[in-house]
This record gives structure tokens, sequence and C-alpha cells, in this order.
């Protein structure tokens, strides 16, 4: 039997870019091939060639055996290709069924001669809706608003979505980003229940562990090309590794047991309110002593951005205090804070932590522009910033053409390299880590890591916030878990399960639903 | 990351520079081109012949630059240009429309003219200073309250200082018919500022230089000059070296130039406007290049127009630098209103019905320079250019000179939308990470 999806030969160049080159892929009917590989490795751009977004400069691509070309997304969809997108296409105010007719909507025969004006059929849609969701398992009820949704049910919705437009063939484009790790085994059930009943799935992701947990085949893509394909059995985590970033990675940090000195922040019954004036941190106190790393767990969405702007200054505190070394910083201004010794790595390198439009020496500069020896006066002293910048780029080993180069115009890893650069070559006392590694290649990630343990054994005082709970696991002395604005426990990191953590996370806390 | 991508980046790099350096020259000249071409296609419809296209662009041209005293009048429209595009250009760069500069213009001419009215008997020295800085702070204060609305309460400043706009209009007719009124002329208009507050007109420079005491005014000047160059030159210059440089350069032309001037000074057409306010012009560009690219204060603007999320988070006092950015900008514009009283109005006071249009045409000025402080001393020669041959044009041609708005606002749209003429001209799009800067956020 011809594979369900065979792509050969794929080659796509942008200006100055060779994206796919001679890219062979083929998904067998009723098979998990995990597509893995680091940011920039083309990945994306064969995907949305397979989804008709874009159009292939050489090579072929069939279905079942049958050559074709998609000219768009609705080509691809009409033979049987879904996607759903790593951030999610759907309306919040609307209930599942509008969102998944939406664009498809099918009418009431008996109004269908009022052409526009027909009144929707959802009641028929709903139907095929519910039994989608009862075939597959997938516990969608399509009268719910998706703004009611958790996120696990939304991404439900978006593959009952593709299934109702009669998907032969899924791509989920990593998919368990924004999942509990329960949530993500719940989604591996799926998966398999899926390709039981005959559908192909191509799975991305740039977790190893997720591969070996649910695909049947492994392909790595590095720099545009393919660079094999294995199976799980065959495979081990560094091997993998090896194979996306073209060396040997170390994939544990090593490092030594904390030694924690004196309270650096202390964080004492705080709250802090959201954009729409919710309290999204209730009641939250936590230490964080000299060299050693706390790290907060919890699924994105659960008060931790709203923690780290109030720390940082950026966003009011509505109750509670902070106390940096032996200064109120409840109310402070964001320089300050800075001034009194904090470094900060913000969730959202693009919106806080750069700006794009300036050059990397400029960016590097940021939050000490102001300072001797870079500014005299009034006047910005170019050749200091200059300096500065090259000691910058050499010594945490930022890939940039130049310092005069815009800073948008780098791979986000680098990017990231020009903010911890930033943020950890002045002495700071306390580091705010907020998603360091979040969508970077697994080079920069090992990178980023080391910086982060050299910073704590200098004696810095760390607080680490992340979703990946591989990356809270292997760097933190100790963890709290935010559920719902409030830290619902702090463990020690040696002692720390993952299924332990996993149900923190998901609010469970001694066997009760918190 | 490998080798091949550090190269690869260094390819975009490299791309991404030449793509910058030809969309700040090119898009601008192709703009102008493709206004001029549409201004040309809109004469011919409405003329309905080829020859009135060529002798109204003909006469343009002649108005512009060879009739009888046609240069210096294009330079003496060009100078408030260049005061209002900078101010412009300043709210720009730092996310701010100022939308107000026209009223901006309107009060800085009415604190000069108070002030050039208030203090007579001063010398020159102190008095011509003096009415440039009332102008620059009233235009300052008018801009600056916009400006303390949007830190303070968000209030969008296109809405206020439009609405400042209407307020100066009728202050400045108020001002005019009642408190500053000159009671013995029959036209509605002020009294007419003392001869030592007005800006000199280039056939005066040698009479005014008689005076030691205007002469020491210049010296101090050309001292200043010397001095910003060789600092700028020789940064680590030895103190007694600067000094003496400054001594000597100041010196000089305290002793030399009013003898030089008196026998060898090329402007002696007493009917010629051109003044020194073009010179003023040159200098306040070349500050505002300064200010905007070698100041912390400048890189706090440019922090918080390209993105002001990333302003906040380094620490930088947002309201603050809003109001300080109007405040610069309405003080050019003022100055810019400041400079048309004093040096170009035939009273050399403030008429009623003194409309000038100059701020609304600044602001595609603005855009056409890119928010450039050399790019807006080219942009004001051409629009400078344009307002003096209009009026030639019409009279050879029969073409309304209101075609120079219409292909202003031609240039204007093919500027503040290159992907039309990328379109229009075949262009390839420039990579997705050189994408546009907005010149202006939304209404939020």
């Amino acid at each position: 039997m011809p594979p369900a999806l065979q792509a050969t030969g794929i080659t796509k160049r942008f200006p100055g870019v060779l994206a796919n080159d001679h890219v062979d892929f083929d998904l067998q009917s009723g098979e998990i091939h995990g597509l893995l590989g680091e940011n920039g490795a083309g990945k994306s751009t064969l995907m949305n060639i397979l989804y008709g977004l874009y159009q292939p400069d050489e090579g072929t691509i069939s279905i079942v055996g049958t050559p074709t070309r998609f000219s768009s997304p609705h080509d691809a969809i009409a033979q049987g290709i879904g996607m759903v997108h790593q951030h999610f296409m759907l309306v919040p105010p609307l209930t599942v069924t509008e969102n998944i007719i939406l664009g498809q909507e099918s009418l009431q025969p008996a109004t269908q001669f009022l052409g526009q004006l027909s009144a929707l059929d959802r009641r028929s849609a709903a139907q095929r809706i519910r039994e989608l969701s009862h075939q597959y398992r997938l516990d969608v009820d399509p009268d719910a608003h998706v703004k009611d949704l958790p996120v696990g049910a939304q991404q439900r919705v978006e593959i009952v979505k593709a299934l109702y437009r009669r998907a032969e063939i899924l791509i989920l484009d990593e998919p368990t980003a924004v999942l509990t790790p329960q949530e993500a085994d719940e989604l591996f059930v799926i998966m398999r229940e899926l390709v039981k009943q005959g559908k192909s799935i191509v799975f991305i992701t740039h977790k190893l562990r997720e591969m070996f947990a649910v695909t049947d085949r492994i392909s790595v893509m590095r720099g545009g090309k393919m660079v094999g394909t294995t199976t799980p059995k065959q495979a081990t985590s560094e091997m993998l590794a090896e194979m996306m970033v073209g060396r040997q990675v170390i994939l544990q940090i090593d490092k030594q047991a904390a030694q924690p000195g004196d309270v650096i922040l202390r964080v004492g019954n705080l709250q802090v309110q959201d954009d729409r004036h919710a309290t999204t941190v209730h009641d939250v106190s936590f230490e964080v002593r000299a060299g050693e790393i706390l790290g907060i767990a919890g699924v994105q969405g659960n008060g931790q951005r709203e923690l780290v702007e109030a720390l940082t200054g950026l966003r009011p505190v509505s109750g509670g205090h902070v106390a940096l070394l032996d200064h109120d910083t409840t109310h402070a201004t964001p320089r300050q804070i800075t001034e009194f010794g904090t470094g900060h790595v913000p969730e959202d390198r693009h919106k806080h932590g750069l700006v794009l439009t300036f050059p990397v020496r400029d960016n590097l500069v940021l939050c000490t522009y102001y300072e001797s020896p870079f500014a005299r006066g009034v006047e910005i002293d170019e050749a200091h910033i200059e300096n500065e910048a090259q000691k910058l780029v050499k010594e945490f080993d930022i890939r940039t053409p130049s310092t005069g180069t815009l800073v948008g115009s780098l791979s986000g890893g680098n990017q990231q390299k020009v903010i911890v650069a930033r943020e950890l070559d002045r002495p700071v006392k306390l580091l705010i880590v907020n998603q360091p590694t979040r969508g970077l290649d697994v080079g920069s990630i090992e990178f980023i890591h080391r910086r982060i343990v050299e910073a704590r054994d200098r004696h810095t005082a760390v607080l680490l916030v992340s979703a990946e709970l591989d990356e809270i696991m292997s760097l933190s002395d100790r963890i709290a878990v935010m559920y719902k604005g409030r830290i619902l426990d702090t463990l020690n990191a040696p002692d720390a399960t993952r299924e332990q953590l996993g149900l923190l996370m998901a609010g469970v806390k001694g066997g009760a639903h918190v | 990351m490998s080798n091949l991508a550090a190269e690869r980046a260094a390819r975009t790099d490299g791309r991404a520079t030449l793509l910058r350096t030809l969309d700040v020259l090119s898009m601008p000249a192709l703009a102008m081109f493709l206004g001029f071409l549409g201004g040309a296609i809109i004469i011919w419809i409405t003329s309905g012949s080829l020859e009135t296209v060529g002798a109204a662009y003909a006469g343009l041209i002649n108005g512009a630059f060879f009739k009888q005293r046609g240069f210096s009048e294009t330079l003496v429209a060009m100078t408030p240009y260049v005061f209002l595009g900078l101010g412009l250009a300043i709210g720009f760069k730092a996310g701010l429309f100022n939308i107000g500069v026209e009223g901006q213009f309107y009060i800085g001419a009415i604190s000069a003219v108070w002030a050039g009215v208030a203090f007579p008997g001063l010398p020159a020295i102190i008095h011509l200073p003096l009415v440039i800085l009332a102008g620059a702070l009233g235009g300052a204060l008018w801009a600056g309250i916009p400006g303390f609305l949007k830190a303070r309460t968000g209030a969008h400043e296109v809405i206020t200082t439009m609405m400042m706009n209407y307020i100066a209009f009728r202050l400045a007719e108020f001002v005019v018919s009642l408190p500053l009124r000159d009671p013995l002329s029959t036209a509605v208009q002020t009294l007419r500022v003392s001869p030592n507050a007005e800006l000199w007109s280039l056939w005066q420079i040698p009479e005014r230089l008689a005076d030691p005491l205007n002469a020491l005014g210049v010296a101090l000047f050309c001292a200043l000059c010397a001095f910003v160059i060789v600092r700028w030159l020789a940064p680590h210059a030895r103190r007694v070296v600067v000094g003496g440089i400054v001594f000597a350069t100041g010196a000089i032309a305290f002793i030399a130039l009013p003898p030089l001037v008196k026998v060898w000074w090329l402007f002696d057409d007493q009917y010629d406007r051109l003044h020194i306010g073009i010179i003023l012009a040159l200098v306040a560009a070349a500050v505002v290049w300064w200010l905007m690219y070698k100041t912390t204060l400048g890189f706090e603007m440019r922090t918080v127009g390209a993105n002001p999320n990333a302003a906040r988070y380094a620490g930088i006092n947002i309201s603050r630098n809003i109001i300080v950015t109007m405040a610069i900008s309405g003080a050019l514009a003022g100055i810019a209103g400041t400079i048309e009283v004093l040096g170009v109005s035939i009273c050399r006071c403030l008429p009623l019905f003194f409309s000038s249009g100059y701020g609304f045409d600044s602001i595609a000025l603005a855009l056409l320079a890119k928010n450039n402080p050399i790019g807006i001393v080219g942009g004001a020669f051409l629009w400078g250019a344009m307002r003096n041959g209009a009026d030639l044009m019409e009279l050879n041609s029969g073409v309304s000179k209101y075609i120079i708005s219409l292909i202003q606002g031609l240039v204007l749209l093919f500027v503040a939308a290159p992907a039309v003429v990328r379109y229009l001209l075949r262009m390839r799009a420039p990579s997705k990470t050189e994408a546009e800067a907005p010149l202006t956020r939304g209404w939020g």
C-alpha cells in the first residue's frame, strides 16, 4: 500500500535562505511520525508546504500514491490534510459548533433559497461533532463556549475541527507546549486512538521525551535537510539531540548542591491584579536566598506573568509586600529595582526584552545606557558601548555578523543570549528569569542553562519561572508550584517527582482537587 | 547554531543594510517621482493638453529657482519647513503624532511678538535670543499640555493637539485684535517688534555688524560652532588646544568680519527677503540629529517610540518622556512661527489672517524624510521650492497652484504606502525581519 503522504525532493528557497533542501518525508497510513528539529531547521516550512501555505520550488507531493499540487490550504483540506496549529485558531465567544463550522457552514435546506441570508444548520453539525467526539473519545461538548474550556479541551476542539473536515492526515504542531504533563499524556492516548482508527499523524515537538512516548518513527531535520529517520526503539535521547544539533550535547546540567546564603528576595502575602483588574496572584509568600535557584512551576496563565511583573515593578502590587535585600520594593519603579541589583530576563523577549529595530549593541546596554561609562553627562559614549558589546558578544557567544546588526534579524537563540548577556553582565544579586528558553534550540538551551547555574554558583539568588517541567526539574534547588494564582506547595528539587509536580500543576494536592 | 547559520545571518545582514539604505534613499525619491507623475496626469486630464503639463512644470522650476530672487525665496520658504519637519520627526521617533504644529507655530509667533514688543531698547545680542526663546517656550507649552494630558490620562495626542490648534487660532485673533493691536495701523495687526528683535535679512548684515555688540554676538556664535566642530573632529584634544582654537575663531570673527562684509558682501538687494533664519534652521537640524542619536534623552525617546514595553522594562519613565518629547517638538514649531514673524512678515508683526499652512504640509514632509534630520533639510528644500514656484506656474500655465498640495498629497500617499510603490514599480518586498516601522501607533 502506498504511504498516506509522500513528499519527495522538496526544495524551498527564501531570499538568502535555503529553507528546505531536497527533503524526503513519508507518512505511512496509521502511524504517528514524529518530526524533530531546532528552530529554523525547516520543519515549519515543510509542514506549511504540506498544508498548502507555501508552494515548493522543486519536489513532488503524493497522497496515497497520487501526485498532487496544493495551491492553498483549501486544496490540502480537500485532500484530507488537517493541521492543528500551536496557537489555536478559535473564536473564544463562539460555541464549539460555531467554531467548527466556521467557513464551512451548512445551511438549513428550507431556507437555502435565501442565499447568504439562509439559516445555519447548527443542529446537524452539532450531531456530527457529537458522533466524532464519541468515535475518537475526544470528549468535546458541541454546545460549550470555547472561552469556558480549558486549554486541553480547546486543543481537542481543534482536532475535531480537522476531523469534521474529513481529515485523514493530521499535522500537530508542538501540541504539548501549552499542556500539563497529565494533559499531554491524555493527548497521547487520543493520538493512539486516532491512528488505531486509521488516521495518520505528523507530530512536531522539540521535547525528546515525547518522541519516545508516542511515535512510531522519528525524523530529524537540521539546516533545511532531512538528517535521518529512526524508530524510538533504536534511538536514544543523546543520539537524537546530536542529530538535531550536529554535535554532542549535554542534556543533563551538572550542578553541585546549592549553598544557600542570606535571604535576597522576600515576598509576603503578595496580591496582584491582571489587566482586567481580576486578582491573579493570591496571597503568595516565598523567599529566595543567595546561591539558590527557586523554580516556579505551573501551567502558563496561572499568575506567573503577573507575579514576575509585580516583582520587577512593571505591574502595581495590590496587597502584601516585597523586600529586596533590605529595601522595600513593593511599589518601586523598574529602574529602582534594577539599581538595587536585579537582573530580569522577561517572558516575552520581543515584547519586553528587546527593541527589535535597534542594533545588537544598543540592546546590550538597554538598562544601563545612562550610566558611566556608557554615558558622559547627557551624551552617549558610543566607543564604550561598542567595547562592551564586543566583549559580551564574544563572552556569550552571540552569533551576529556585527554589533551593528539589528537584533530583529538574529535567530531566537541569539536574541535570548543578548538579553541574558545584558542581565548577567551587571553585578546582580537577584536574577529573575521567566521562560528563559522558550522556543529555543537545544544548543542555546544548554548554553543558557549553564549560565543560570553559573550565576547561582557566584552567589546570585535566582528565581526561575518556567512552564517546562524538564527545565524546572533540572535547574531548581527548590520548586514551588503555582496554580490559579496561589503557591500550592514548595518541594525540595531532589525529592520531587514528575508525577507529584504534574498533579500539583493540575491543582491536586494531597489527593484532593483545590 | 552552526557556522552556516552565522554566515546566513551575515548575508541577511548585508542584505538588510543594503535594503535599508535603498529604502532610506530610494523610496522617498521614487515617491517624489510618482507624485509628480500623478500631478502631470491630473494636469493633462483636466487641461486636455500635454503642453500645459510642460508649461506648468517649467513654470514651477522657473519660479522656484531661476526667476529674480527665486532661489532666495525658496530658501525663505524652506526655513519654517525645516523647523516644523524636525518637530514632527522628533515626535514620530518617540511614537507621538504631533498634528498640532500649526497651532504651536501660531503660539510661537504670538509669544515672539510679545517679547519683541515688550522690551524696547534691549540690544540685539540679548533681545534676539530672547524672542527666539520666547517663541520656543510658547510652542513648548502649547505642545506640552497635550503631552501632559497623554501622560496623565492617556488622551490621544492627535485629538488634543488638533483641538489645541483651534484654541491657538482664536487666541491669535484675540491677541492681534486687542492686547497687542497696533492702534495706529488701519490693518488689524499687532505692534511692530523692536528693530533689535528682528531677524536680520542677509542684505542688512554689513550695517548690523557695524554695531560692535552685534559683532560680538556673531563672534560668540562662531566660537560656539568652532567648539562643536573641534569636539566632533578631535574628541580627545587637550583643553588648552580646544580653548585656543575657539578663542581664536571668536576673536577673528569679531575683528575681521565687520570690515570684511563692509567691502565684500554679495547680498545688496533690499527686496531680497532671505534672512539668517536659514542658518538657524541648519543648526537646528544638526542639534536635533545630535539629540536623537547621541544623547541619553534621544536613546530614551527612540526606545519609547520603537517599543514602549521594552522602554518600561528598561526603567525609562514613559510619562516624562512623552511630555519632554512633545515640548521639544512644540518648541521647534514655535521657533518656526517666531522666524516667520521676525524675519519674513513685511510689518515685522503678526497680522490678522496670518495663515501659514506650513504645519500641515510639514506632516507630509516628515514622513517623506523618514524622520531623518538630514532628509528633512532636503525635503524642506523641495517643499519650499514647490511652494515658491507655484505662483509662476499658475501665471504661466493657468494651472491652479493648489496642484502643489495635490502632488504633496500623492507623495505622502506613496511614502505612507511603500507597498503601492513597490507594486507600481514591480519591486521586491524587503525581508520579513525588515518590517516597516510604523510611523505612529494607533488610537490606543
